[in-house]
């Protein structure tokens, strides 16, 4: 007995200290913790998740699920990835992320295994966000950007086109809302509520009207300016509590697209994903009766987008790197792009699969879509961008919830408040 | 008491003074080192130097924290005066002698009993603008008279009070009550006797008598309110225009959404210092009275 447990001993140290440990490794596979979240649609998801287990047999994923909440995912994600907990392997990035996670130090630099040969098969913009100093730290898993959804029975029955600009948005709903006498019946419905989404509605009005928060050419904020204050100044003004219901200061994506397909507003701003639910004839009152199009602008500019989407990245702390990019290049392969697509309608990130006859066949809609998908614009890319978007929420925020808010001086201490961060980052990069 | 007794009793103690320190003593130990630096996750570059006491000079300036800690006092003020009046009422309530009491007085603990994440959830929705029941009750079939509760900065932070005053309430009472089942019954016999009406009764034997047992509920009352957090988590994250954005989850943004340790830090330990503050001055009240009543 005594001998059997020395036998034992020496076995087990042997397999400690044996080099990669490969006594225990032949028939125990690696696990992989995946850090993911509960998706709308799971069809694709799962079909791939089994399937990459069929083909690597030595590798075992466990997924792990975080709250859908941006915000809160970053929450969880980041206090695991900052105690460098080597538990973790694989995680999902928002797409304001990645230079926040490669500049602290949390997510992998991918630039040797991701070339930009392989990088100009994506669309330019999900990689762009990938990149922080030249480095790139996420593979964009899927695409998004903000749709402008509408009801195409009511435009015909009051003879409107779809709205190139946000006046003929107003005009149409009007016209609308007096020939359907349903008190209920809303212009407009979107997200206002202080959290991430508001940015992202508020920064499509600034951009549409010229505005901007930080300059792309001179690198300034102009958020202080009469194009980007004029254009909060229409939301203040026309949409909340006139187009929208003022209850809109208080919804996420949920509860505007309730709105829309209960079939009480007649125009709705949404991702992607809020296509195949508004016309699931199941959840949808609206179902079939739904067009899609580029988010209006205002007269003389231009209609943008946010960009928006997720990324897969791997822990920089993980102890299986190799396995966790086989991983994620599978899941970012044409053919499983092509998989979350069909089964999850999720936007490709891959140009090549908007032209696979079977997505052409099968998710046509997708063409109205593209257009959007490659102008998206990126929020500020800056390792602070939570503290800017913060900062951007409270403005907004108090911008729209008070009549008579004073814009300029509130757009003005948010403009320096925004200028001393990105000093902070600008001391780093000297 | 011999030495080797007071040996054996710090071995007692040892296991319950190792957790203190490091669960109590230890987390704010770090706050208040993390609070003299600058820590911020993402800018790893900086480093974390020393700053001495310039967080806090910049939080003594930070509009957004002086907004913060104004809705804070408002929220303790309202919410604690509500639940000690119906705190009051429920405990008389509950003392008197009715056939189903036993069934009123667990009724009662519910709302205490139910984790307030669930309750907070519950209210959101009672509070929608659309299908809550709060605007059903109020204006039934009237749909456009709604009123979107969440969505107005006033009545946004009157949710929260309203929240928080349903669901602690009956914890309120349950102090009172026990104060009101110390007083002996003779005195309102006596009383009678004396020709006392139920508002001299009132006003002159349970009043003063139950006032050391309001005392320990508002003390665990106000510092509860004070630390307020998962009620604006869930019901607002702080909007609409920072209007629900109290103290406590100000300093959460900043730590764990902005990963801006050090500033977070600095607001955790002002936090505590002021519940420090609240809770001594109420001790040592409490005990005063406590003195005077037995005395």
């Amino acid at each position: 007995m005594r001998n059997l447990l020395t036998g034992i001993a020496v076995l087990v140290f042997m397999a400690g200290t044996s080099p990669g440990g490969t006594i225990t490794r032949v028939d125990e596979p690696t696990t992989l913790v995946f850090l993911t979240w509960k998706p709308n649609q799971s069809k694709g998801w799962n079909h791939l998740l089994q399937e990459f287990d069929e083909k690597h047999p030595h590798i075992r994923i466990k997924t792990q699920v975080a709250p859908h909440s941006s915000t809160q995912y970053h929450a969880i994600v980041t206090q695991r990835l900052k105690n460098r907990d080597a538990s973790l392997d694989l995680f999902l990035m928002d797409v304001v992320w990645p230079p926040e996670f490669g500049n602290a130090g949390w997510a992998l630099d991918l630039t040797s295994r991701f070339p930009v040969r392989e990088q100009r098969k994506f669309l330019s913009g999900p990689i762009t966000a990938n990149i922080w100093q030249g480095r790139i730290y996420g593979i964009p898993c899927y695409l998004g950007a903000g749709l402008f959804y509408y009801r195409k029975d009511l435009l015909n029955k009051y003879g409107f086109e779809v709205p190139r600009t946000w006046n003929e948005m107003l005009t149409a709903g009007k016209a609308v809302l007096q020939g359907e006498d349903d008190p209920g019946l809303y212009i407009y419905s979107g997200q206002f509520k202080q959290y991430e989404g508001l940015v992202c509605d508020m920064l499509e009005f600034i951009w549409s009207n010229g505005g901007a928060v930080i300059d792309r050419k001179s690198d300034q904020v102009v958020l202080d300016k009469q194009a980007s204050i004029g254009a909060v100044a229409f939301v203040r003004d026309k949409i909340i509590g006139k187009a929208a219901p003022r209850g809109a200061v208080n919804y996420e994506e949920p509860e505007s697209l309730g709105l829309f397909i209960q079939g009480k507003a007649v125009f709705h701003r949404n991702w992607p994903y809020a296509w195949a639910l508004s016309n699931d004839p199941e959840r949808s009152k609206i179902a079939g009766r739904v067009g899609v199009a580029v988010l209006p602008a205002f007269q003389g500019h231009h209609s943008a987008s946010t960009l928006g989407g997720w990324q897969f990245g791997i822990n920089r702390y993980s102890r299986h790197p190799e396995e966790a990019w086989k991983f994620i290049e599978f899941m970012s392969s044409r053919q499983s792009q092509k998989i979350l697509a069909l089964e999850s309608g999720l936007a490709p990130t891959r140009a090549s699969v908007y032209e696979d006859p079977e997505i052409q066949k099968m998710m046509p809609y997708l063409n109205a879509f593209f257009p959007a998908f490659k102008k998206a614009r990126p929020r500020p890319l800056s390792p602070v961008y939570p503290m800017v978007s913060q900062e951007l929420q409270r403005f907004f925020s108090r911008a729209i919830a008070e009549k008579d808010s004073d814009l300029r001086e509130m757009a003005k201490t948010t403009s320096v408040n925004i200028e001393r961060l990105l000093q902070l980052v600008s001391k780093i990069q000297r | 008491m011999t030495r080797k007794d007071n040996i054996f009793f710090l071995i007692l103690l040892a296991p319950a003074l190792f957790i203190l320190l490091l669960f109590i003593a230890a987390p704010i130990g770090q706050s208040l080192f993390l609070s003299f630096h600058r820590l911020i996750l993402s800018l790893p570059q900086l480093g974390s130097p020393f700053l001495g006491l310039e967080n806090y000079k910049d939080l003594l300036h930070d509009p957004v924290a002086r907004h913060s800690l104004w809705i804070t006092l408002i929220f303790v003020c309202a919410a604690t005066f509500f639940e000690l009046l119906i705190g009051v009422l429920l405990a008389l309530l509950m003392h008197h002698h009715f056939p189903g009491r036993g069934m009123l007085r667990a009724c009662v603990l519910i709302p205490w009993a139910v984790p307030t994440v669930v309750s907070a959830q519950m209210w959101r929705f009672l509070l929608n603008d659309a299908y809550g029941m709060a605007n059903y009750v109020i204006f039934g079939a009237h749909t456009t008279e709604y009123i979107p509760w969440l969505a107005l900065p006033s009545t946004a932070l009157l949710s929260l009070i309203v929240a928080d005053v349903w669901k602690t309430s009956s914890f309120a009472a349950l102090l009172i009550l026990a104060g009101l089942q110390v007083i002996p019954e003779e005195l309102y016999l006596a009383s009678r006797v004396d020709g006392a009406g139920v508002w001299q009764r009132f006003w002159r034997i349970t009043w003063p008598l139950i006032r050391p047992a309001l005392m320990v509920a508002l003390l665990f009352r106000t510092i509860d309110a004070f630390r307020v957090f998962d009620l604006a988590f869930v019901m607002t994250q702080g909007g609409p225009a920072d209007a629900t954005n109290v103290l406590q989850f100000y300093g959460y943004k900043k730590m764990f959404v902005e990963g801006w340790m050090g500033y977070g830090s600095a607001i955790s330990v002002c936090i505590f210092v002021m519940v420090l503050i609240l809770a001594v001055f109420y001790v040592r009240m409490v005990g005063h009275r406590l003195l005077e009543a037995s005395g």
